[in-house]
């Protein structure tokens, strides 16, 4: 039977919040919930999630090479070296980002949508051309915020133009949008230094998928190009677990990862400081 | 010490700042999906008595009032036909 997999844009407006990351991990994290997963690069210029899945060396050909029908498709994609149910498709790091066009991207998609389950889209930075064209034939999109005014002001705009942009909602559909909120101080929030969760979504309003606390294993894994959730013992590699059974449908509560110090010492402590 | 009791924190005042720099932001962008649809009915019904050269629509928000501001800039002929 023919597939027909799931697009998700993962897109957050600002750059640096932690978007390529959040799309090596959910790709890894879905692959690993037995889904057939491929992660795709459209930062073209910019390729680095190559580097977040460790798998810079094996890039031959990339998306311009497919769309350009100089090699097939297969030969473009990269697997995993740590799952199988994970393949990837690089950006170009050489040519210009005007070179995507509509009517070849929706060729590619589409040929991707029979053969995954899930289809990530890596969105570049910005509101331009590059990031029309990731979220043109999305199904859905994940926002990438960090607590702070211009993620979130940067991700109100994004928001916008996938309102109107999109495809989907131009056949008259909805894009469904699901919001991480990535590198959470759990000790600013407690300071009341930090925007909350809840603040973040009743500005966004739209849904909240999950929280994900600053964490050093992040750099620690991109160093090693080992995406953080192989890493068990890390809060964040947790978080995109939790995220990712969340994607496949797996009813999981939100952990708030603002409130790691709950015990009575803790607020006694907190009240002195 | 006792930041507890004299710390108001700055979280609460990114909020306000963030809530009406996004309100504003919104009011300047078209961000409705069915603008262009709506803007070539206009086109159409105006069409049928003048001549329409282009048509901007803007939401603007004023205070709690939002409105849709519509400029419908006609072209030369029309203008002639409306004089007689």
């Amino acid at each position: 039977m023919e597939r027909l997999g799931r697009v998700i844009a993962i897109i957050s407006g600002k750059g640096g919040v932690g978007k390529t990351t959040t799309t090596g991990n959910l790709g890894l994290g879905l692959a690993m919930n037995d889904k057939k997963c491929v992660v795709v690069d459209f930062d073209i210029g910019q390729r680095n999630l190559d580097m977040i899945l460790g798998l810079e060396s094996r890039v031959v050909y990339d998306i311009v090479d497919v769309m350009d029908e100089n090699v097939k498709l297969k030969q473009a994609l990269i697997k995993s070296k740590v799952n199988e149910n994970l393949h990837f498709l690089a950006a170009s790091q050489t040519k210009d980002k005007t070179v995507l066009d509509s009517a070849k991207i929706q060729k590619l998609v589409m040929e991707l949508k029979e053969e995954y389950d899930y289809i990530l889209l890596d969105a570049p930075a910005g509101i331009e051309s590059g990031y029309e064209h990731t979220i043109e034939f999305a199904d859905a999109a994940i926002i990438v915020v960090n607590p702070e005014v211009s993620s979130i002001r940067d991700a109100d705009r994004a928001i916008g133009i996938l309102d109107s942009k999109s495809q989907k909602v131009k056949d008259g559909g909805e894009v469904r949008k699901h919001l991480i909120i990535n590198r959470i101080d759990a000790k600013m929030v407690e300071d009341g230094d930090m925007l909350e969760g809840e603040d973040i979504l009743s500005i966004l309003n739209i849904e909240l998928l999950g929280k994900i606390p600053e964490d050093r294993a992040i750099i620690e894994a991109s160093n090693q190009g080992r995406p953080v959730i192989l890493n068990s013992n890390s809060p964040a590699g947790q978080a995109y677990k939790r995220i990712s059974a969340r994607i496949c449908g797996e009813k999981i509560k939100i952990k708030e990862v603002e409130l790691q110090h709950t015990g009575l010492f803790d607020k006694i402590k907190g009240i002195f400081r | 010490m006792f930041s507890f009791f004299n710390k108001k924190g700055t979280a609460k005042t990114a909020k306000d700042r963030l809530t009406i720099a996004i309100m504003s932001d919104r009011a300047g962008t078209d961000n409705f999906p069915f603008m262009e649809k709506m803007k070539a009915e206009i086109i159409e019904v105006v069409a049928k008595y003048m001549g329409v050269k282009d048509i901007d629509i803007k939401k603007e928000v004023v205070g709690d009032v939002e409105a849709l501001s519509i400029d419908i800039e006609l072209d030369d002929v029309a203008i002639n036909k409306a004089q007689i």
